[in-house]
């Protein structure tokens, strides 16, 4: 009887062990493919600078810009690094520049040019629709752009930096030419170590920064550390050169 | 007598261990299967989500229109989510959230109003402002295996009221008591059968079904049959009730759509009301619970009555059993069985752009990634622009029907925002929502005058040069090629046309001028310049090259026309945004890019020569259709005999790019200005875009000329035109148009000498 039992009790059991093998649950991570890099960068495209290991944004030190996040324990401190220039009001109410005090300015004042004062309803996701002026409705960053730029900013001190380009994609959408949304592109691409894209950003803002001197001199600044980062020593000096000039 | 007991002792204890052996190998196979991953999911692709904040401009019925796609229920007010209340122009919502890439959108109250075409404002339930929110992205498809199963998996926590009731209720009453299969089940099935004399109810549990789709085949047989009972017995030795619930509530068959098998509440619910399983109404639920019985025969959208009969039916049973009251129940009944329309936007399908966003992925993907994985893909297909887009073609073949050869005409059309390079429509067919030849990325057609921007931009670029007023010849000429091939190039209109300004060569397409400027500038520097616009391919520097003989695709003209439109830079379109797992793990994002092709200036005076085409020049027609005050730049483009007609042209926020033709290149029976214009200028007048306005570039200058003569006029003068010209080249003042010359302008001439 123990002869009967033997084959079948190991055919069980070996049916049974080879069935029990857990299967299917293969993660997607470890399927190999070079598809789950989290890059920011696709193969081709525009980056012929060295691929550079992510590393902590090196924000600039001490140029004009004061990038002010209204709201969290400090309201009136700017979140960034570097300090305000002497004389930059340091007003919570708006994203700002170091220009006039933009957000408490009525628009349409005389520093912005021509354009008629718009309603205050003017929305910064829409072309004030002025024709010579540039950008003046736009000045002040209000609503969607400011706060998308806000969480930017959280993200990417919090050292999400693909989480922060996102969220300033979100606002370049609503805001395309808006240039301090692209000056912040920039930055963060540049945090990235992908210096050939901030330089294209920052170039990008400048077309759109006209009658700002304060920004396109921020701008200027960021072309010349991005082609710093490329070894691009003369032409960083020349785009240096250009933001003294624009201060 | 006693061997023989012995031997049956024996035979019935070998009988015994190998029915054991039986019931461990089942047991292996139903354990094995229920604690893995129990099913592969498709990547769920979604369309762009919409975006709300003050200044947007959206018309309120676009947004409702979405929100009916998106299944939102129209109520007094908007007190939960998926609820959407409507009051003049105000628009009450309650989002439902979402897991996006850069972060969670909450489930919020989101208070809209309007105020003509724009958002007037927005708040939150509490009347405070909201800066900005999103919609739940549409989902517009799926990367599907070969066995085409599509499922959207849901727990049980996300179950709406009644679903289990009804579901217990009707398909196995004793489910909660039994042990995998039930005595009590199948007497009752063998009584109600026997006494109608017909088959009319099964014996099988939830269980038992739940086994039959799971490890078994369709074969009808006792041993089938009695291995399904072992395995179910075996499944309920395992797992709680709970666990089985909710994987019958997965896997179950609930209809076919096309090659795509429908598995599961989640999907069902999303398949037939465009709703999220957890909103679902009673009538909704039993509709549903009824389908199980027969997905087929009980298919609400080809057998409406026959739904609506099994529906009603399973709420009196619920009546009857007392889990709704009789009211509840009548309520349910009155109302009608809800189901969307096929073909509507819901339940659109767009295979070009599907198409499009699948070979993205391929490069990047592994096939089994994309079928198994559950992978959202964001994309930013708009689906309001890409019905505009489809309406917009539509009604342009309906008025060229009847006549000779419109009906072999087919269609490619690409939609996209130039400054985010974003894809946002895409037909690749005269009925776009057939899958097939996908002409917007495969067409590739000789381009014609579209070519033609390159040449001037490549004029435009030597201000010392060319400017928009300089004089160029519009005469007939004859090139010998390389080939020994005299060439001989022609006007559409078969005339020459003398002395013209440089912008006019582009602004009426002429050929004479174009060519002769084009064999001036250097054929090789012009596929410089088209290369520099990003059009990859290698063309012989022949002269034909210059009136378009080169052939492009759709998607490739969009491609070089998005540089001109994006001020000179030059950016890969992008179709995907990024990629999250199943559980909503940032796994890939395909971020902007974008790179400086050309000086600001000369694209700036480019734009300018194309918004003349559209003033003066061979797109003049728009304006009758839309309104002057949107400036819009573009061109024409027609090849040999009309067999492609060709428009590109852009506003601020958008570029399109339309052809039409025959796959056998055959003759079509329009023009250029008749054919793609007009689903050109369809598709604006409806999608309403911002007017074009490039910011003047510092390196520009605007000056007053006179018309008649291009030299330096006097804005006070009869004829006088402001041009654009690259700060240097351009003419010098006037001293004005009558004796007294205004003293400001001479001084502004000293300076510009002195520069």
């Amino acid at each position: 009887m123990n002869k009967w039992l033997i084959p079948v009790l190991t055919a069980s059991v070996v049916l049974g062990g080879c069935a029990s093998v857990p299967r299917g649950s293969i993660p997607v991570v470890d399927s190999g493919s070079s598809a789950y890099e989290q890059d920011d960068r696709p193969g081709g495209g525009y980056n012929n600078a060295p691929a550079q290991a992510q590393q902590p944004q090196a924000m600039p030190e001490d140029s004009g810009v004061v990038v002010m996040v209204p709201g969290g324990g400090a309201p009136s401190a700017p979140i960034d690094t570097y300090a305000a220039p002497a004389g930059a009001p340091a007003n919570g109410g708006g994203l700002t520049f170091d220009e006039p005090p933009l957000s408490s300015e009525p628009l349409g004042s005389p520093s912005y040019g021509n354009s008629a004062p718009s309603q205050p309803s003017t929305p910064s996701g829409i072309p004030s629709g002025n024709t010579g002026g540039g950008l003046a409705a736009d000045e002040q960053l209000d609503g969607p752009v400011l706060a998308l730029l806000t969480s930017a900013q959280q993200q990417q001190t919090g050292g999400d930096l693909n989480g922060a380009a996102s969220s300033l994609e979100r606002a370049q959408r609503i805001a395309p030419r808006e240039p301090q949304v692209l000056y912040r592109l920039a930055e963060v691409r540049l945090a990235q170590g992908d210096a050939a894209q901030a330089e294209q950003f920052a170039r990008r803002g400048l077309s759109y920064a006209n009658g700002r001197p304060a920004l396109q001199a921020s701008l200027w600044d960021l072309i010349a550390k991005a082609r710093q980062q490329q070894g691009d020593a003369a032409g960083a000096a020349q785009a240096r050169e250009r933001a003294r000039v624009n201060l | 007598m006693r061997p023989l007991l012995g031997w049956a002792v024996k035979l019935g204890l070998v009988g015994l261990v190998l029915f054991a052996g039986f019931a461990v190998y089942l047991d292996a196979i139903v354990q094995e299967k229920f604690s893995g991953k129990r099913w592969t999911v498709p990547a769920k692709v979604y369309a762009r989500p919409l975006e709300l904040f003050v200044g947007q401009k959206l018309a309120k019925d676009d947004l409702l229109k979405e929100m009916d796609a998106l299944g939102y229920r129209r109520e007094s007010v908007a007190n939960g989510p998926g609820a959407v209340a409507v009051s003049g122009n105000n628009v009450s919502l309650h989002s439902r959230g979402f897991q996006f890439y850069e972060s969670a959108e909450q489930a919020q109250q989101v208070n809209v109003r309007f105020s003509g075409d724009y958002v007037a404002s927005l708040t939150k339930a509490d009347g405070k402002d909201l800066a900005v929110a999103r919609l739940e992205p549409m989902l517009i498809g799926g990367l599907y295996p070969a066995h085409q199963e599509d499922r959207v998996l849901i727990k049980l926590d996300q179950v709406p009221a009644y679903l289990v009731e009804t579901l217990v209720a009707v398909e196995d009453r004793d489910f909660f008591e039994h042990f995998g299969v039930s005595p009590k089940g199948i007497a009752r099935a063998v009584w109600v059968n026997a006494s109608a004399g017909q088959l009319r109810q099964g014996g099988s549990t939830l269980t038992q079904q739940l086994v039959k789709n799971f490890y078994l085949t369709n074969e009808r047989s006792l041993t089938r049959k009695i291995t399904e009972a072992m395995m179910a017995v075996l499944l309920e030795l395992h797992y709680d009730k709970r666990e089985i619930l909710e994987a019958y509530l997965n896997e179950v068959f609930l209809g076919q759509d096309g090659q795509r098998a429908v598995h599961g509440f989640g999907l069902a619910s999303q398949y037939f009301f465009s709703q999220p399983l957890s909103e679902l109404k009673l009538e909704q639920v039993a509709l549903l619970v009824g389908m199980v019985k027969g997905p087929t025969f009980y298919n609400p959208r080809r057998n409406p009555e026959r739904a609506l009969n099994r529906r009603n039916m399973i709420l009196d049973l619920l009546a009857e059993q007392g889990v709704v009251s009789p009211e509840e129940a009548a309520a349910a009944k009155a109302r009608p069985l809800g189901v969307t329309q096929r073909g509507s936007m819901a339940n659109g399908s767009f295979p070009a752009f599907l198409d499009l966003v699948k070979r993205q992925l391929r490069q990047d993907y592994r096939d089994e990634d994309l079928t198994e994985e559950g992978l959202r893909i964001f994309t930013s297909f708009d689906p309001i622009l890409q019905l505009k887009a489809e309406e917009a073609l539509a009604e342009t073949f309906k008025r060229q029907a009847g006549r000779k050869g419109s009906d072999e005409v087919e269609a490619g059309m690409v939609v996209t925002n130039p400054e985010t390079g974003e894809i946002q429509a895409l037909i690749g067919s005269r009925q776009p929502r057939f899958a097939g030849f996908n002409r917007a990325l495969d067409a590739v057609r000789p381009i014609g005058s579209l070519i033609k921007p390159a040449i001037y931009l490549t004029a435009l670029e030597r201000p010392s040069q060319y400017t928009l007023t300089t004089r160029i010849q519009d005469e007939p000429f004859s090139v010998k090629g390389q080939d020994g091939q005299v060439w001989r190039p022609q006007n559409y209109d078969r005339k020459a046309h003398g002395s013209i300004y440089l912008y006019q060569g582009l602004a009426h397409s002429y050929n004479l001028s174009t060519a002769k400027l084009g064999l001036e500038l250097g054929v090789p520097n012009v596929l410089k310049t088209l290369e520099r616009l990003g059009v990859s391919r290698q063309w012989p520097a022949y002269p034909s090259m210059l009136l378009g003989a080169g052939a492009l695709t759709p998607m490739e003209v969009t491609g070089m026309y998005q540089t001109i439109a994006n001020g000179g830079f030059n950016t890969p379109l992008r179709g995907i945004r990024s990629v999250l797992t199943a559980e909503g793990e940032p796994l890939r994002r395909y971020p902007y890019q974008i790179q400086q092709r050309f000086d600001a200036g000369a694209i700036y005076l480019l734009q300018n020569a194309m918004q003349r085409t559209m003033r003066e020049g061979t797109g003049r027609s728009v304006y009758s259709q839309l309104p002057s005050s949107l400036t819009l730049a573009g061109k024409t483009g027609t090849s040999n005999d009309s067999r492609d007609s060709w428009f590109a042209g852009f506003s601020q926020d958008l570029l399109t790019v339309v052809w039409m033709g025959r796959d056998d290149n055959g003759p079509t029976p329009f023009t250029g200005a008749t054919g793609a214009l007009q689903a050109w200028t369809g598709f604006m007048r409806r999608a309403d875009p911002l007017p074009l306005d490039m910011p003047v570039p510092d390196n520009v200058v605007v000056a007053w000329v006179d018309a008649a003569t291009g030299q330096g006029s006097a804005q006070n003068c009869p004829g006088a035109v402001q041009m654009p010209y690259i700060r240097g080249s351009e003419p010098a003042p006037g001293t004005g148009c009558g004796i007294q010359a205004p003293v400001d302008s001479v001084m502004d001439w000293v300076k510009g000498w002195l520069e």
